[in-house]
């Protein structure tokens, strides 16, 4: 198998573990807003973040229909316009799919500069959407969510392939 | 197949499903249709209404960390009967802050003798006490959320208020919570009296992103100070006349223009009230609309032409 010179090879990732995640990743969103900032603009999607990972990470499991149904949670949570992170979800989860064959190949912190103009796009979609349906403008702070996510990226990589990096269990797949 | 995974499966080579293209396709379509029922047709109350139910465990669960620490604080000095009868007594103030603001507005109406005028009765709308569980995380709004829905009998468009004034009113109503929009929102206007001068006017909320209000439309010349308190006025039907909104805080007079730009600031503690009182909406109380006859065609009143 072709891969990056000096990688280790990765146990397979555990469908549950990622929809755990998922909803991890929804949960803290939910934790921060309710205990910590209420309404701040230039605080990072943790859910983006995730999904974005995983879409790159695991294409089979995590996609653009996943995307889609939990930015229409989240819409519902924040009260927000239904659609609207449904709809910044949908393309991440697309932007996603584009990039995910080039994106492994870089480093760690390449990767981050790699994945900050989706979650720009993703944020710019969601303004442009709000200030259409003529909402007020939340400052120029929000800019700074996705730098902030794309900051977090290599934090992310090491929380989230934590369970792959295990030592494989040979008694798993002994032949007798 | 992700790279260097020790995935066992093969991938599929054949069955991949629809192309990425088409799937964006198909799901920005549905997230456009969803906005378009939102904001203009007003549609998706009910798919809320079932994703907030589905989304309360998570909810309920993020909302434990805060429950805890407020609680842990207050184990070492109080204990249930003393929390229990704050409660009491916060309900308590509550529903005598809505009486108390109605004081200033009783003592204008006497001073103009309105009540020689046969004035109805006034208008006393009831209210139960709700909490707010959080900050609409939504940056482009100012809403709050409380934990009293549909299943509590709250209703769209009630007023909401704290102890110190009007904090908004109710938007949507979901099952377990509703979301209730603030004073300050961009979108919502509240009619308000100044209760120094009795004119009236209607507040906005500011666009500037400030948790202000402004007064528009007041004439460049009209008698407004800083320092002036609005209290509602009650001629929309759906506030009770009396309850204090706001002060204002900045008189802005320019020769180019016909209003002046009157910042105001609210009296309800917009970003950190914890228990608010959901009133009744007053329409309620007022008697329907008289059906306005419909004139009878010439013809069928003569008894028509055969």
């Amino acid at each position: 198998m072709i891969m990056p010179r000096g990688h280790q090879l990765l146990l397979p990732a555990n469908p549950l573990f990622v929809a755990f995640t998922l909803v991890m990743a929804l949960l803290i969103n939910m934790l921060v807003n309710i205990s910590l900032v209420g309404n701040a603009a230039w605080m990072p999607d943790f859910l983006a973040l995730v999904l974005v990972f995983w879409c790159v990470h695991q294409p089979r499991i995590v996609g653009i229909g996943i995307a889609f149904f939990l930015g229409v949670a989240t819409d519902v949570h924040q009260s927000a316009l239904l659609g609207q992170h449904a709809l910044s979800y949908t393309a991440l989860g697309f932007l996603a799919a584009v990039i995910e064959r080039r994106l492994l190949w870089f480093t760690v912190p390449s990767q981050a500069m790699q994945v900050l103009p989706l979650f720009l796009a993703a944020h710019a979609m969601e303004l442009v959407v709000r200030m259409m349906s003529g909402a007020l403008f939340p400052g120029w702070t929000i800019f700074l969510a996705p730098v902030l996510e794309a900051v977090l990226w290599p934090v992310m990589s090491v929380i989230l392939l934590a369970p792959q990096r295990r030592a494989p269990d040979p008694d798993a797949t002994r032949p007798l | 197949m992700p790279l260097g995974t020790l995935d066992r499966s093969p991938p599929a080579f054949f069955k991949q499903g629809p192309s990425a293209v088409s799937k964006l396709l198909l799901f920005s379509a549905l997230s456009v249709l969803l906005m378009v029922a939102d904001v203009r047709f007003g549609v998706t109350q009910p798919l809320r209404s079932v994703l907030s139910v589905f989304l309360y465990p998570v909810q309920w669960l993020a909302m434990r960390p805060q429950v805890l620490a407020e609680s842990s604080s207050d184990y070492f000095e109080t204990r249930d009967a003393a929390q229990a009868a704050e409660r009491v007594l916060r309900q308590q103030l509550l529903v005598q802050a809505k009486r108390s603001g109605q004081v200033e507005q009783l003592a204008l109406e006497n001073r103009q003798l309105r009540e020689l005028l046969g004035l109805r009765d006034r208008l006393d709308s009831s209210g139960f006490v709700a909490e707010v569980l959080y900050d609409a995380a939504d940056p482009y709004t100012r809403k709050l959320i409380i934990d009293k829905g549909l299943t509590q009998g709250v209703k769209a468009s009630a007023p909401v208020m704290d102890e110190f004034g009007i904090l908004g009113q109710v938007t949507q109503v979901l099952p377990l919570v509703s979301e209730v929009t603030l004073v300050t929102d961009r979108e919502h206007s509240i009619p308000v009296l100044n209760t120094r001068t009795g004119a009236r006017g209607v507040a906005y909320g500011e666009s500037g992103g400030a948790p202000l209000l402004e007064l528009r439309f007041m004439a460049t010349n009209a008698d407004i100070e800083v320092g002036d308190l609005l209290s509602t006025s009650g001629v929309d039907g759906i506030y009770p006349p009396g309850v204090p909104v706001a002060k204002v805080t900045k008189v802005e007079r320019r020769a180019e223009t016909a209003f002046a730009r009157i910042l105001c600031e609210p009296l309800g503690h917009v970003q950190g009230a914890r228990h608010v009182m959901v009133l009744t909406p007053l329409n309620e109380h007022t008697p329907p609309r008289p059906q306005i006859e419909k004139p009878q065609p010439m013809a069928n009143a003569k008894g028509g032409r055969r």
